[in-house]
């Protein structure tokens, strides 16, 4: 366990890069006065002008609205294939079932999530053309998500103690009821922070929309970009966004995870 | 009536290389209320899959296992009836890590409707005041030791209020300075006349809490009987053989 308190051998190292960083832009002019003018006049063509940053802004509602609707398709779905494996390893009787959750997942984590974006937009709902594009960019990044995030959850409950199961079931309980008080919140606990970097990657993944015409916060830099011909800015600017919710989802999962591991406590 | 029943039990199990071994090899025996049967063996001897298969924990290949008259082996008994009624004791306690110990006891009795939570939370501290652990109530099981683990254990089978209780080598998992308060606690259970089916390790333990001593071996009970005969007078070469072995030390 790292230590919360005092600069660790990551900061100092940070520190060196961000100084480094800073002497290579002092040493090429940047913090000339001509070179500050000239940032600005483009910052104001690239944001400020004609409320050009709404464009960001709407760009990155359309990825968070994606991102979290995938995120709920995909933890379903990951749920119901991941119990319907582990239940069939563990003796239950659904052959068919299996073999269906078997297909899914080889099919779907086979092949690219851009071509099964593609395919769900311009053949399964080609002639669904009044329907939002962004719920069938929700639907194909969520199924797509969902056969990842299965493994992950079958992972996290073949890693519970057969004990566990077989203490709950020694009570009585059914074995649905089992998994779902005994085995599933503990699994759920140890895959917390695997299903974050799925839903990291998830976010991150969404920027491919633009492909199929959604104006999400990649496609909205790329809009702007059209409008001034500038090329650094609103995509640097782009790319600082995704990184602040990053950073800001792999906070809260670590406070998640300190409520989640109350019980470990000493 | 006897309580358990147990007639011409097998149990084969199948290898992952596809090969089998036949574990349990044909076991008649029988429980009475308020028996207390320690059943000892060297390891692997089918004891403790025995054990397993009375609350079909382990189901058996054939034979039959009556439960108070209804054969828990047919594929139209209700199993989770009957193991609200079978309570059972693992060697590695098996708490859930991710409840507190009021919940643990509390889980399955509110969860079957048995009782309400309120009800049950009374009933969870009479119990853990038994095993002497009243104030941990609100504690978590990874703050126990291990000792308290397997009192709060028992007093979490005793919560279903079963009619008998399986031991699974109880003690087998714990620091040797722990022992003596789980087994305190067992033979308190004992002498309050409930049904109890031990596997163990304990051959003291068990020739003072046992009514009845099985000696598995090889997938049968090779003798069986009073302790003082089995432990002082046994008459198979093999009980022999294996009480030489563990009564040296």
């Amino acid at each position: 366990m790292k230590s919360k308190k005092g600069l660790g051998r990551g900061d100092t190292v940070l520190g060196i890069f961000a100084l480094f960083l800073l002497y290579l832009l002092w040493s090429s002019g940047f913090f000339t006065a001509a070179a500050w003018s000239d940032f600005n006049r483009r910052f104001y063509q690239n944001f400020i002008k004609d409320n050009r940053y709404m464009m960001l802004v709407d760009g990155l509602k359309a990825t968070i609205f994606m991102t979290s609707g995938a995120t709920l398709i995909g933890v379903i779905v990951g749920l119901i294939l991941s119990v319907i494996r582990v239940a069939y390893n563990g003796g239950a009787k659904i052959p068919v079932l299996n073999k269906f959750a078997d297909a899914y997942i080889t099919v779907l984590r086979g092949t690219p999530a851009m071509v099964q974006l593609l395919i769900w937009n311009f053949t399964i709902f080609a002639s669904a053309r009044d329907l939002n594009t962004q719920y069938i960019a929700i639907l194909a990044f969520g199924l797509n998500s969902g056969a990842y995030v299965a493994e992950i959850f079958r992972g996290g409950i073949e890693a519970i103690d057969p004990g566990q199961m077989e203490a709950a079931r020694s009570l009585g309980l059914s074995y649905s009821t089992s998994m779902k008080l005994v085995v599933l919140p503990q699994a759920l606990r140890n895959v917390i922070p695997m299903l974050f970097n799925e839903f990291i990657a998830l976010l991150k993944e969404t920027s491919i929309a633009g492909y199929i015409g959604i104006d999400d916060l990649t496609r909205a830099g790329q809009n702007i970009q059209a409008l001034t011909l500038e090329h650094s800015q609103p995509l640097v600017m782009v790319a600082i966004i995704y990184l602040v919710i990053v950073m800001l989802l792999s906070y809260l999962v670590r406070k998640l995870e300190q409520y989640l591991s109350r019980s470990k406590r000493r | 009536m006897p309580v358990i029943e147990v007639k011409d039990l097998h149990k084969t199990f199948k290898r992952q290389d596809g090969t089998k071994i036949e574990v349990l090899k044909g076991i008649t025996t029988q429980i009475e209320k308020g028996e207390k049967i320690a059943v000892i063996g060297s390891s692997g001897s089918g004891k403790s899959t025995f054990l397993r298969c009375l609350n079909r924990m382990e189901e058996p290949t054939s034979g039959t296992i009556n439960f108070k008259g209804e054969n828990i082996v047919d594929p139209k008994c209700d199993i989770n009836k009957v193991r609200q009624k079978v309570g059972m004791v693992f060697q590695h306690f098996n708490l859930f890590p991710h409840l507190t110990v009021r919940k643990n006891l509390t889980l399955s009795p509110v969860e079957l409707k048995l009782m309400t939570q309120e009800e049950a939370n009374v009933k969870a501290q009479e119990l853990l005041a038994r095993v002497g652990l009243a104030d941990k109530i609100d504690e978590w099981p990874d703050r126990l030791s291990g000792g308290q683990k397997q009192r709060v254990a028992i007093a979490r089978a005793l919560a279903m209020n079963p009619d008998v209780l399986l031991f699974d080598e109880p003690t087998s998992a714990l620091d040797p300075e722990m022992i003596g308060e789980v087994l305190d606690v067992m033979q308190e259970l004992a002498d309050s006349g409930m049904t109890m089916y031990l596997v163990t390790h304990e051959m003291g333990f068990a020739h003072k809490i046992a009514n009845r001593i099985l000696f598995i071996d090889g997938g049968v009970i090779s003798e069986e009987g009073q302790p003082d005969e089995v432990f002082n007078h046994p008459k198979q070469p093999r009980t022999k053989e294996f009480l030489s072995k563990v009564l040296r030390h």
